[in-house]
C-alpha cells in the first residue's frame, strides 16, 4: 500500500532516475511508515497540474446565450455581492499575503479594519504564502511594522512548509539538507532541528570549468529544498544538482513554483518557478512542490486546528496557485483583484479556474453592498 | 534506411547491435558522411578522448566527410576550430555546427529586423555568431557581473527593441539575467525565445558531469511559463545548413553521439544512421534500462573502435 502511495507521488515524464520513485532504491529515511498515520498529508505532496480545459472554453461561452447548455466543469466566478453570507458561510478565512493584504512594502486599503471585523465575527484568520524569502517569525516581524495584529501560529509561509515537511517525515538528524533559497528556509530548518548547507553564502561561490576541477558535494545531503533565490548562480545548481542525481534518496523539495512575484511594488519579478525550473532542468526530476496550490499547508492546518475544510473560504490574487489551492482542498474560494490579477484575465477564454466569488479588494467585507468593480 | 525501421528504433521496439567487424565494414561502405558530436565522443571538457585523431585521419583517408555538431554553445565556430587544432586535429570552421551558429541561422533565415535586439543568456559563443551575422546583442558574459537590489519602487528597466531572447549554458546565470530575459519575453511583443538546446548535463570538465542549457532554459521556462524555439540536437534545423553544404542523402549519413535523446534522436529524426558511443553521459545500462525507447543502430564503447573492429 505504501509502494502505491510512493508511485501516486511524482507526476514525471522524465525517463531518468527513478531513484525517488522505487521504493527498494530508496534509502530508509524514516524508522516508521511516515504517513500511515496521516497519510493525507502525502498524497497532498501530489504536484498539482493546472487543469487543462481549454477544450470546454467554448462550452462556457454557449451558457451566456440560454438555449443550448452544456455543463462546464465549474460555473463563472460570481462577484461578491453579500459579504455577510460569505463570512457566516464560514469559520476560517486563509489569506494570501503579497496582493491580498500588502503589495511589496505597501499595506492595501482597508486591511487592518477588515481583519478587525473578521476577528470580531470570532473567524479564525490564518496567513499563508509561498514566499520562502522571511520565516514565520520575520512575517510577524512584518505584519507588526504594518500595524496588524497577527501572531507568528497565524502565518505559514512556504519557508515553514519545507521545513514541516521533513519533520513530518522523520527527516533523520544525521541527514542535511542543501538550501537553494534565501535566509527564511535556512531559519526555519534550524527551528526545526534540521542540519542545512548552502543558503545565500553560496552565492559568492565560484567555479570554473577548467581541466582537473572537481566538485565536491557533502555525501550525507539527504535533501534538496529550492525557493526564490536573488542569488541565485552556476555554483548552487551544480551541488543541487550532484546531491539529486548521486546522493540514493535524495528528495528534491520545491517551496513553490510561482513564475513571477511582485517583491517590489514597481514589477513583476521572476519567481521561485524559475529556480525550482533550474534544478528541474538539470535533474529532469519533478520536485515535490510543498507550497499552493499542492495542499500540504492546508492539510497541515486543518489538522492542526481541528478545521472542516467546507468551512474555509481562501482569498488570494493568483488564479493558478491561491484558487486552485483552495479548490483543490475543498474550501470556497474568492479571488482579488488587488494583486496579479484583473477582471480580463479572469474572465478571459483561456483561464480554466473560476473561483466562487471576486471582489475588488478584501476592504469590500466592510460594506454591505457589493463595490462596483 | 526506411523510416518504418527508423519509427520502430524510437519507439525502442528494435534493439541496437553492437559493432563488430562485418557490420561495421557495412556501414562505413554505405556512409559517405560521418556527424560527430564532441563533448563526450571527440573530448572530454578539454582532454581528447584516446584513438579520436587516428579515427578521423583515416576516415578521411577513406573519403568520408566529417561534420560535427554540437550542443554546446560556449563557443562559436571559430573558436571549436581553435580547439581542434590546439588538440592536434585539423578541422576547418565551415565542419563545424554548433548549437551558437544554429541560434544565429535560426534568426537569419526567418528574417530577424536587424533593427531588433537580441538578449543572450549564455557565453561568447553565441554573442560571437550573433555578431557574425549581424545582429546586435545585449546580456551575454558581462551581465553576470550585474546584481539586483529588491527594495522599494526598485526597477529594473529592460529594452524595448529585444525581439529576441537566445538562452544557452550559461556559467555566468545570475537573478538579473534570469530577470531581464523575462521581462522581455513577457513584456515585449512578439518577443522570441530561443534555445540553443535543453541537454540536463553534460562534460564541461574531464572529471564530472555539469548543469546544461537544459537548465537555464527551464529556469525560463518556469518565469514566463512559455516553451522555447529549439535550435539544436534533437531539433533538426541544423541538418537543413548540413544538406545544403553536402549533396548526400541522410540515409548516407551517419550520426555518431553520446546521448539518446540529443544526438540518437537527432540523426533518427533526420533519417541518418545512428551509433551510440559509451565514452561520454550514457552508459550500457542505461541504453538496456527498460525505461528507454530511444535505440540507436548501433553501440560500441568508443569512436576509435570504428577502425579497430
Amino acid at each position: 500500500m505504501l509502494a502505491s502511495k510512493l508511485s501516486a507521488l511524482a507526476v514525471s515524464s522524465s525517463s531518468s532516475s527513478n531513484l525517488f520513485l522505487n521504493p527498494q532504491n530508496r534509502v530508509n529515511l524514516s524508522k516508521k511508515l511516515p504517513f500511515i498515520t496521516n497519510p493525507s498529508l502525502y498524497n497532498s505532496l501530489r504536484p498539482i497540474v493546472e487543469l487543462n480545459f481549454r477544450k470546454n472554453t467554448s462550452s462556457r461561452k454557449m451558457n451566456a446565450s440560454a438555449s443550448s447548455r452544456i455543463v462546464s466543469p465549474r460555473a463563472s466566478a460570481e462577484q461578491l455581492k453579500d459579504p455577510d453570507q460569505l463570512i457566516d458561510s464560514v469559520e476560517t478565512f486563509i489569506f494570501d499575503c503579497d496582493g491580498v493584504i500588502w503589495k511589496g512594502d505597501k499595506l492595501i486599503d482597508g486591511v487592518p479594519e477588515t481583519l478587525d471585523l473578521l476577528r470580531a465575527k470570532g473567524k479564525r484568520l490564518v496567513f499563508v504564502t509561498n514566499n520562502s524569502t522571511k520565516s514565520r517569525k520575520q512575517y510577524g516581524k512584518k505584519f507588526e511594522t504594518l500595524g496588524l495584529n497577527v501572531s507568528e501560529e497565524e502565518i505559514f509561509a512556504s519557508s515553514f512548509a519545507a521545513a514541516a515537511y521533513l519533520k513530518s517525515i522523520d527527516f533523520p538528524k544525521d541527514k542535511k539538507v542543501y538550501v537553494v533559497g534565501e535566509d527564511g528556509i535556512l531559519k526555519e530548518l534550524e527551528l526545526a532541528g534540521i542540519q542545512y548547507l548552502g543558503g545565500p553564502g553560496d552565492g559568492e561561490k565560484k567555479i570554473e570549468l577548467k581541466p582537473g576541477f572537481l566538485m565536491e558535494h557533502d555525501k550525507d545531503v539527504g535533501a534538496v529544498v529550492v525557493g526564490f533565490d536573488r542569488h541565485f548562480n552556476y555554483y548552487k545548481v551544480q551541488y543541487a544538482t550532484l546531491c539529486i542525481r548521486e546522493n540514493p534518496g535524495c528528495l528534491f523539495i520545491a517551496t513553490n513554483r510561482d513564475a513571477v512575484t511582485h517583491l517590489t511594488d514597481a514589477q513583476e519579478w521572476a519567481g521561485g518557478g524559475s529556480m525550482v525550473g533550474a534544478v528541474f532542468g538539470s535533474t529532469q526530476r519533478e520536485p515535490l512542490v510543498v507550497g499552493k496550490p499542492s495542499t500540504f499547508m492546508m492539510d497541515y492546518l486543518a489538522d492542526k486546528f481541528n478545521i472542516t475544510k467546507s468551512q474555509i473560504c481562501m482569498v488570494g490574487d493568483r488564479l493558478d496557485t491561491d484558487i486552485l489551492f483552495g479548490q483543490n482542498g475543498g474550501c470556497k474560494t474568492l479571488l482579488v483583484l488587488s494583486g496579479v490579477t484583473s477582471l480580463s484575465k479572469l474572465q478571459s477564454p483561456d483561464n480554466a479556474i473560476q473561483p466562487d466569488f471576486y471582489t475588488n479588494k478584501i476592504s469590500d467585507f466592510l460594506s454591505l453592498k457589493a463595490a462596483t468593480v | 534506411m526506411d523510416g518504418e525501421i527508423s519509427k520502430q528504433r524510437s519507439e525502442g521496439k528494435i534493439s541496437s547491435q553492437p559493432l563488430n567487424p562485418q557490420n561495421t565494414r557495412n556501414l562505413i561502405d554505405s556512409v559517405d558522411a560521418f556527424l560527430f558530436d564532441c563533448d563526450g565522443v571527440i573530448w572530454k571538457g578539454d582532454s581528447l578522448i584516446d584513438g579520436v585523431p587516428e579515427t578521423l585521419e583515416k576516415l578521411r583517408s577513406m573519403g568520408k566527410k566529417l561534420v560535427f555538431v554540437t550542443n554546446n554553445s560556449r563557443k562559436s565556430r571559430k573558436q571549436y576550430a581553435k580547439k581542434f587544432n590546439s588538440l592536434g586535429i585539423s578541422v576547418s570552421e565551415d565542419e563545424i555546427f554548433s548549437s551558437s551558429y544554429a541560434a544565429a541561422m535560426y534568426l537569419k533565415v526567418n528574417d530577424f529586423p536587424k533593427e531588433k535586439k537580441v538578449y543572450v543568456i549564455g557565453e561568447e559563443g553565441i554573442s560571437e555568431e550573433l555578431a557574425l551575422a549581424g545582429f546586435t546583442s545585449l546580456g551575454g558574459t558581462e551581465d553576470g557581473k550585474k546584481t539586483i537590489d529588491l527594495r522599494p519602487n526598485f526597477l529594473v528597466e529592460h529594452d524595448k527593441s529585444v525581439g529576441a531572447v537566445v538562452v544557452g549554458l550559461d556559467q555566468y546565470i545570475n537573478y538579473y539575467k534570469l530577470q531581464y530575459g523575462t521581462l522581455c519575453i513577457r513584456e515585449n511583443p512578439g518577443c522570441l525565445f530561443i534555445a540553443t538546446n535543453r541537454d540536463a548535463v553534460g562534460h564541461m570538465t574531464n572529471l564530472q558531469e555539469w548543469p546544461g542549457a537544459g537548465c537555464m532554459v527551464a529556469a525560463i521556462c518556469g518565469s514566463t511559463q512559455k516553451e522555447p524555439i529549439v535550435v539544436g540536437k534533437p531539433s533538426t534545423f541544423l541538418m537543413e545548413f548540413l544538406l545544403q553544404k553536402f549533396n548526400i542523402p541522410t540515409s548516407r549519413m551517419c550520426m555518431v553521439g553520446d546521448r539518446l535523446d540529443t544526438d540518437i534522436l537527432f540523426g533518427q529524426n533526420a533519417g541518418c544512421r545512428t551509433l551510440l558511443v559509451l565514452s561520454g553521459v550514457t552508459s550500457f545500462s542505461s541504453l538496456r534500462d527498460p525505461s528507454n525507447n530511444i535505440q540507436p543502430e548501433y553501440y560500441t564503447s568508443t569512436v576509435s573502435d570504428i577502425i579497430r573492429t
